[in-house]
This record gives structure tokens, C-alpha cells and sequence, in this order.
């Protein structure tokens, strides 16, 4: 399975999701023209993610923590809805009993960032660790 | 030479106003960016905390993608399109306005009336199912209508001018404390 690496722009946000590590990053700013076009590629991704973790955990015995790192400085409304699917498509790992986590990175005079972070951990019921910078 | 007045007039406008910031024309993805790159730079002022900055920064995006989303796709019309943000010593206001056609009112009309009336609580109730409703594409500016109450304390004030037969000017306008 390929790493998904997207360049930050202006107006879509850096992921860093390669393959091999432990840790996936989404940073910067997300108000991309095409939302769908843009998110789309990064929730298959997560999907197919799953194969690694399978093997990982059945064929070598790795069951090291996979950390899904958010760390947004702004997203708009449209966006809003596809990092909730993003979301969702990690608690489906946790479900399926790997050893996935969610970091939510946020400026810490942003209050707002803190709450739309907590907003999702409730809807989706998973527990996020908040990390102020 | 009428030209200068107007010019002189306009400034003193914007100053009366404290513009920081006025654009008309057409609100394509391209000059969305330019325009919220140029406000960036005049959103940093020591006197007002970190989060009303990214509140005001929230704020204007979701107004300024509104103008796209509402604008009807007359060329002409479009280009009567105007974004401008004002502040004073209390208050950043960020008004919009767009031609749309009549026949879009209505709806709209119903969904502004309705977040008007909801309390904070009642509003974030509203977002969490609308975001969770899974219509990815058409309710975009739904949910970008509910968030701007959320951030603005619920001072949405709107109003529509009549244009033509068909269309009419839709006016938007919200404010965020300092």
C-alpha cells in the first residue's frame, strides 16, 4: 500500500500518512475549492489502512499505538463534514480492536478549535487527547 | 472634476466606517484567497485576543464562501457582488451582499429566520445533526449559516432589495465582539 503524502497549499491542509509509520498527519488550513475531490483519497486511505494493521497485528506481532494527529489551524463548514468522516473511519479501527488513537493539536489561545475538537469526539464517541501548543 | 469628489467621498467613507477591508466584483475561489490573505495581515492587532482573531477569521471565510454559494450565476449580476469588514473600538461587523433570484428567497428567508431564533444551545443541537446528516454537498451553506451564528453570538442581520423582476440584492451582516 502507498503513502499518501499531500503538499500543504494555501488553502488545503499537509497529510502526511506514509505507510510505514506510526503517526498520520493532518495540518494547516482547510478550505480546499473541491472538499469531496480533496478528502475523498485521504478517507479510502484510512480504509484501506486497515490491511497494514491487519497484517502488522496478525503476521508480525506488531501491535504498537497508531496515532492520527490533527493539527488545524482553520477548516470551513464543508470541511467540517469530511473530517468527520475521517473520524469516523478511525473509531471504525478502534472498533475493530487496533491500537488507534486521535490527537487534536490546537493553539491554545484558540478556543474554538478546542471545542469543535471535543464537538467531534462526542459525536463520534471516542475520546481525543487534546494537546494546546 | 467628478471623479476626484467621488474618490474623496469614498475615502472619507471608509474612514467614518473604519473599513478595513471592501471588495466588489466576482467572488471566484482565486480572489477568495487573495482577499483572505490581505485581511490575515490586518487581523493581528495587540489590543484583542488570539481567539477572536481566529473567530473573525471563521467568520469572514464562511461569509465570503456564502457570496459564491448564493450569487446567481448572471455574470453581470455577480459582479454587483460586495464583501466588506469594518471595525470600531467594540466590534468587527463583516457585511456581505449578493444579487440572487427571487425565486431562492423564500427558502432562505425560512432557514435565516429559523437560526435567528434558537438559543446557543438550540444551535449547536442544529449543527451537530446537520453535520451529521451525510448530505456532503448540498447543505453546505446550511451549515455555514448555523456556524457564523454559533461564532457571532447569534447577530445575524439580514435584508433582500428588489433588483429586477427576477432578482433582488440579498444583504448579510454579522457582528463579533471584541
Amino acid at each position: 500500500m502507498d503513502s499518501l503524502i499531500i503538499a500543504p497549499t494555501e488553502d488545503s491542509p499537509e497529510v502526511k500518512f506514509t505507510t510505514t509509520s506510526n503517526r498520520f498527519v493532518i495540518s494547516g488550513e482547510s478550505r480546499p475549492e473541491n472538499a469531496s475531490k480533496f478528502y475523498t483519497p485521504v478517507i479510502e486511505w484510512i480504509k484501506k489502512f486497515e490491511d497494514v494493521l491487519y497484517w502488522r497485528k496478525n503476521e508480525r506481532g506488531d501491535k504498537s499505538e497508531i496515532v492520527f494527529e490533527f493539527k488545524l489551524d482553520y477548516f470551513n463548514s464543508t470541511s467540517a463534514k469530511y473530517i468527520l468522516d475521517i473520524i469516523f473511519s478511525v473509531k471504525k479501527l478502534v472498533g475493530q480492536g487496533y491500537n488507534v488513537k486521535i490527537e487534536w493539536h490546537y493553539d491554545k489561545r484558540d478556543d474554538d478549535m478546542l471545542d469543535a475538537g471535543t464537538e467531534f469526539s462526542e459525536m463520534v464517541e471516542l475520546p481525543f487527547e487534546f494537546i494546546p501548543h | 472634476m467628478n471623479a476626484i469628489i467621488d474618490a474623496y467621498e469614498i475615502s472619507r467613507f471608509m474612514e467614518e466606517k473604519n473599513v478595513l477591508l471592501v471588495f466588489t466584483g466576482e467572488f471566484d475561489h482565486r480572489i477568495i484567497s487573495v482577499l483572505l490573505k490581505n485581511i490575515k495581515g490586518k487581523l493581528n492587532p495587540d489590543d484583542i485576543t488570539g481567539n477572536t482573531v481566529k473567530r473573525v477569521y471563521h467568520v469572514l471565510v464562511e461569509s465570503i464562501e456564502n457570496i459564491g454559494r448564493h450569487a446567481t450565476h448572471d455574470k453581470t449580476a455577480n459582479s454587483q457582488s460586495i464583501f466588506m469588514v469594518c471595525r470600531d473600538d467594540s466590534k468587527y461587523t463583516v457585511i456581505s451582499g449578493n444579487p440572487i433570484l427571487n425565486s431562492n428567497i423564500p427558502a432562505l428567508k425560512e432557514k435565516l429566520d429559523k437560526v435567528m431564533n434558537l438559543s446557543l444551545e438550540e444551535l449547536k443541537q442544529m449543527y451537530r445533526d446537520q453535520i451529521q446528516s451525510g448530505n456532503t454537498t448540498e447543505n453546505g451553506a446550511g451549515l455555514g449559516i448555523i456556524d457564523i451564528a454559533i461564532k457571532t453570538g447569534n447577530s445575524i442581520q439580514y435584508d433582500f432589495f428588489p433588483l429586477t423582476d427576477e432578482t433582488s440584492f440579498y444583504q448579510f451582516q454579522t457582528e463579533i465582539s471584541i
